[in-house]
Formats: C-alpha cells, sequence, structure tokens
C-alpha cells in the first residue's frame, strides 16, 4: 500500500516565479493492481509520481510505502528505493543515445555491481519477452516509437522492481501501440507487478485490467474511480 | 570479482560507451592535453638525461681545479705550482695541464685544444685526436683528410687527424682537439714551464675544504675550484634551459586549464539530462561521480601516458629535433649523440599530479553540483 497524506509541491519557493503543482494531497494507492492518474497537462500527475518514486520530495506531507515513511528519507536511501522498488517509463523514454538497447538495457543494473554475465542474460530475456531481442546491439536512436518504448520498460524491469511506474506512456503511439503496451502492462500485473501510470488518454484509463482511476485537476484529488 | 569491483567494471563500461559516442569531441581534447604533457615531458626527459650523464662524466673529474689569477682575469700558471699542491696532506696527485680554445674562422665554431694527461692519447707531432664534431664542421668527405688551422691572416698550419673520438661522449668532446705539448706550445706560442692550469686529486672527498683552505692560505694568488662547483654550475645551465621550455609549457598548460574549465563549468543540457537519467533509474551521486572519476581519469591518463610516451620517444630515440637547439645550447658545433633513457621518477610523478589530479578537479565540481539535486529536478 502507498499512501499520501496532506502531501503539498512548491516549486521555485519563495521566488515570484513560485508555483503549487500539488495542494494538500490524500490517496491511497493498492499493490498488485493497476492505478492510472488521469487529467489534463498541468493537472500535477508528473509531480505527484514523481512523489510516489522518490524522485522528488513533497514541501509538506507524509508518503508511506507498505507502512514505512518514505518522504523525509534522505538521499541514499530515497537511491536504494528507486533502483531496487521502482521500475520507470518515462513520457519521453529517456533512452540515452549513443547507447545501444542492452547498454541502455543495463544501465539500473551497474551499481549493484552484480554479475555482469547475469546481468546481461537477465536483459536479453527481458528484451527477448519483448519482441527486442535482435534489437539488442542496435544504438537506441535507430528504433521505431514502439520498439522505445518498449526497450524502456524492458529498463524498468532489469532490476526486477515490484512497482512499475509509468509517466504517460501511450503519449506518442497509435491505436495498435497503444493496445500492445497495454498488453505488456496486464502480463506485468499478471507477474504482481503493481502499475502506476499517468495519462490523459481515455484508451488508458477505460482499459480492460484497469483497478482504480484517480482524477486530477489543478493539483488537487478531483475523483476516484475503481 | 567482489561486488564492489563488478561496480566498477559496470561503471567503466559504461564510461568507454559513453566516451565513444562523442569521439571526434573527445579526441580533440586528449590530442591538446598529450601536446602540453609532450612539451612538458620531453624538457624534463632532455634535462634529466643531460643532467646524469653530465654528472657521469663529471664522476672522473679531479677534484680540485688550481688556476692563477692575475688582474682579475686567468693567467697562465708555472709548473711549479703543481709541486707545492701535491705536497699537501691529503692530495695524491697534482699535474699542471695544457688546454686553451682555438677560433676556426673557417666554419665560425670554438674548439677546445688539450694537451692529453692519458699517455695512449698523445698524437704523433703534426697529428691531432679530434672531437666528432670537428670533422662535421669542417666538411670532411674522407677520413685522413689533413686539417688547416689557420691563428692569424696568412698564417697556415697542416696537422693530421690520427683519429676521431666516438659519438658515445661526445657531450663532452664534440668540439675536443688533442695534441702533444711539443705543437701545442708551438702552435698557441706558450713558453716552456707554463701551463693553463693544474688539477688535483684527494684521497678522501670529505677532504676537499681542507686541503682548498690550505691551499688558499699557502698560495694566495691562486684560485680553487672544486668538482662540485663545476657539477652546480652545469647543473644550474642545465636547469636554466630546462625552466626556459618550461616557462614556454607553462603557458600551454595555463591555455588547457581554460579550455578544461570551460568544458567543465558548462555542462551542456544533454550531459545534466544524462544524469538525471542515470540518478532517476537508480545510480546515486556517488555513483555519478565515481562514473566521472573514471572518464576523468581515462581522459586524463590516456593523454599523460599518450604524451610522455611520445616525449620518451621523441627525446630517446629521435634526439628531441623540437627541443635540442634550446636546450643543448647555442653553438655551431651541435653535439651529436644518443642520450642514455634517464627518467627522474619523481619529476614524472609530480608532472602526473599537476596535469591529471587539476583535470578531474575542474570535471568534477559541477557533476558533483547537478548529481546532487533530486533526479526529478535536473530533468525538468
Amino acid at each position: 500500500m502507498i499512501t499520501l497524506t496532506s502531501v503539498t509541491k512548491l516549486y521555485n519557493e519563495g521566488r515570484p516565479n513560485e508555483v503549487q503543482a500539488l495542494k494538500g494531497i490524500d490517496l491511497t494507492i493498492a499493490r498488485d493492481a493497476i492505478t492510472v492518474l488521469k487529467g489534463p497537462s498541468g493537472s500535477g500527475k508528473t509531480t505527484l509520481l514523481s512523489i510516489v518514486a522518490c524522485m522528488a520530495r513533497p514541501t509538506t506531507g507524509r508518503v508511506t510505502l507498505d507502512g514505512e515513511v518514505v518522504s523525509g528519507l534522505p538521499e541514499r536511501f530515497l537511491t536504494e528505493l528507486r533502483r531496487t522498488t521502482f521500475g520507470f517509463v518515462f513520457q519521453r523514454f529517456n533512452l540515452i543515445r549513443g547507447l545501444s538497447v542492452i547498454e541502455n538495457v543495463m544501465l539500473p543494473a551497474a551499481p549493484l555491481g552484480g554479475d555482469h554475465a547475469k546481468v546481461r542474460e537477465r536483459a536479453l530475456e527481458r528484451l527477448a519477452a519483448l519482441d527486442l531481442a535482435d534489437k539488442a546491439q542496435m544504438p537506441v536512436e535507430f528504433l521505431s516509437g514502439g520498439e522505445t518504448q518498449r526497450a524502456a520498460i524492458a529498463r524498468a524491469l532489469i532490476n526486477d522492481a515490484p512497482i512499475v511506474i509509468a509517466d504517460e506512456p501511450t503519449a506518442n503511439l497509435d491505436t495498435d501501440l497503444t493496445m500492445r503496451f497495454l498488453e505488456i502492462v496486464r502480463a506485468l500485473r499478471a507477474e504482481g507487478k503493481t502499475v502506476i501510470m499517468t495519462s490523459h488518454d481515455p484508451r488508458i484509463w477505460d482499459a480492460e485490467g484497469v483497478d482504480a482511476v484517480v482524477e486530477m485537476r489543478d493539483g488537487a484529488i478531483f475523483g476516484e474511480f475503481a | 570479482m567482489t561486488p564492489w569491483l563488478r561496480r566498477q567494471r559496470a561503471l567503466a563500461d559504461y564510461t568507454l560507451a559513453s566516451l565513444a559516442r562523442r569521439k571526434g569531441k573527445n579526441i580533440a581534447l586528449v590530442a591538446v592535453y598529450a601536446i602540453v604533457v609532450f612539451v612538458l615531458a620531453s624538457a624534463m626527459f632532455f634535462a634529466a638525461s643531460l643532467r646524469f650523464e653530465t654528472s657521469a662524466v663529471l664522476r672522473d673529474a679531479p677534484e680540485v681545479t688550481v688556476q692563477k689569477i692575475t688582474m682579475g682575469r686567468q693567467d697562465l700558471i708555472e709548473g711549479s705550482v703543481a709541486e707545492e699542491i701535491g705536497k699537501i696532506r691529503g692530495v695524491t696527485s697534482a699535474k699542471p695541464r695544457l688546454w686553451g680554445y682555438y677560433y676556426d674562422r673557417i666554419v665560425g665554431a670554438n674548439y677546445t685544444v688539450m694537451v692529453p694527461d692519458d699517455p695512449e692519447m698523445i698524437p704523433e707531432p703534426g697529428s691531432v685526436i679530434v672531437g666528432e664534431g670537428i670533422p662535421r664542421a669542417r666538411g670532411f668527405k674522407w677520413s685522413g683528410a689533413p686539417l688547416f688551422l689557420s691563428r692569424y691572416e696568412g698564417d697556415l698550419k697542416r696537422f693530421d687527424v690520427a683519429r676521431a673520438f666516438e659519438s658515445d661522449s661526445a657531450l663532452m668532446t664534440s668540439d675536443l682537439m688533442l695534441m702533444n705539448e711539443a705543437d701545442f706550445r708551438d702552435f698557441f706560442e706558450i713558453p716552456a714551464g707554463l701551463y693553463t692550469d693544474v688539477v688535483a686529486t684527494v684521497r678522501n672527498p670529505n677532504e676537499v675544504a681542507t686541503i682548498v683552505e690550505k691551499g688558499s692560505n699557502a698560495l694566495p694568488q691562486m684560485r680553487f675550484v672544486t668538482r662540485s662547483d663545476i657539477e652546480r654550475t652545469y647543473q644550474k645551465l642545465f636547469d636554466w634551459r630546462e625552466g626556459l621550455l618550461a616557462a614556454l609549457a607553462a603557458a600551454g598548460i595555463l591555455a588547457f586549464v581554460i579550455f578544461a574549465a570551460e568544458k567543465a563549468s558548462g555542462l551542456s543540457a544533454e550531459e545534466m539530462r544524462e544524469i538525471g537519467i542515470l540518478k532517476a533509474v537508480g545510480w546515486d551521486t556517488r555513483d555519478v561521480i565515481a562514473m566521472k572519476l573514471w572518464e576523468g581519469g581515462l581522459v586524463s591518463l590516456g593523454a599523460f601516458l599518450l604524451g610522455t610516451v611520445t616525449a620518451f620517444a621523441h627525446v630517446f630515440f629521435f634526439g628531441a629535433p623540437l627541443f635540442a637547439p634550446i636546450l643543448k645550447g647555442w653553438a655551431v658545433i651541435y653535439p651529436d649523440f644518443a642520450l642514455a633513457p634517464h627518467v627522474d621518477g619523481l619529476e614524472l610523478l609530480t608532472l602526473a599530479l599537476l596535469t591529471i589530479v587539476p583535470y578531474i578537479a575542474a570535471t568534477l565540481v559541477p557533476i558533483w553540483r547537478v548529481a546532487s539535486g533530486d533526479p526529478d529536478a535536473v530533468m525538468r
């Protein structure tokens, strides 16, 4: 269970360009479920996702993960959580250009000091499961949109994180690729992973298998649907 | 392999892949860096080797040289002085020497003319033994060509060249010409019983100062020059020349530091984004810094090795053609010889620290500033 209590987030605090991205969020996100945060641009979805995924700290309020408070943890522990508990699929996928697909997929495993051959094998398995085994050595800038997204998913799964976070994963995909993505998400769910996504794409929040939808507007929760 | 080593290997793998992405930029960086190291290391190798060689040559030189000073200038010395010096306790031998300089107007070069002490080196009357630089300066095409020397307008003296010195000792013998005593006195018109100076050898080197003191008291008009005085003069001469080149290289280093600081101070948007991605996927600040240490280490160590090895080859295999005129001295006759490779480990270490550490430090600080923020902040 992930809970957020009275979470606010201010950017550029104390400056003339201060922005309040989140306003007193109280939310509970179930584990072993697919949760979608929906809402228009600027509603605070990505900020909320960043806080849940320990990539940013709330300005005020508290975040707990399976009963443990994580919002006040020092940087070292937050990194450890990002490394072992969360797998990320970014809106623009954020693969590192110039590196091959497999090098990108293996990136999150580098600081763990695991056996190189085993990590590589695991990466190839993930790529094979996502039909990308034959593109493993290709530089990522030569991949198509769908392949780039699948490479990003493989990277998110390399450390076998139990929670997969995806920010607007289908923003740049056509319907076929969106359906393919949803299949992958359902397969992850079947593996027992928790999936949290943001989207303003109705194909996502109406999709089969989505357990909860949280609607946001102007930094606040507007409604929750199961 | 321990997890720590595996982590370092993974970071180094990433660094190499990352460096390969910006090939052109990194090759240019390494090249500029290596040139600076090359100039400094060349000067260092050259000077260290010359110093070493000079010390080796001077090791066999006599401990004390005695000169007669008249009106503040060196004058011819009576042979009897050698006998008086020889009587001082602790002096094993004292011998008068005959040597001088001859200016060859034909080629505009100065030769050192000497009467050798070693009987085997004394040439036949009418013959000379010469350093390898003299036939070269005169442009002798065949061995056995006679050497004509002219002391003044209308004068011409013929000598046969008995043989020439080998190149190994060229630093000290390049411009040397050996004559027998009779020819020398005749050539320079030196009366019998007068010499250039007197050299003394001493049994115990620790007694040199005492012997010089006793000699100075007994012969106050004489000047006593010790071997360490000569050695010091040579060292200073080479240090000065090395310093000249080091000053030039300092300008190069300054330019390089500005270049490195410029590169380091402004991380590109691409680099900042990359650090943000790495942090978001689970790298912490230490991992990013360790990776950048690998990058800085590979670039600076690579450039250092490249510069040093090239400098070594330049100095010891090719005879330092780029810097020889400055480092060997300004002369018509340059000694033609191969330097024996001699590397001063401490100087090399200093050079390594002066080039590698500032580069790594200059690149690390901005990385640390970016990497210590929240990944979310870095990516926005």
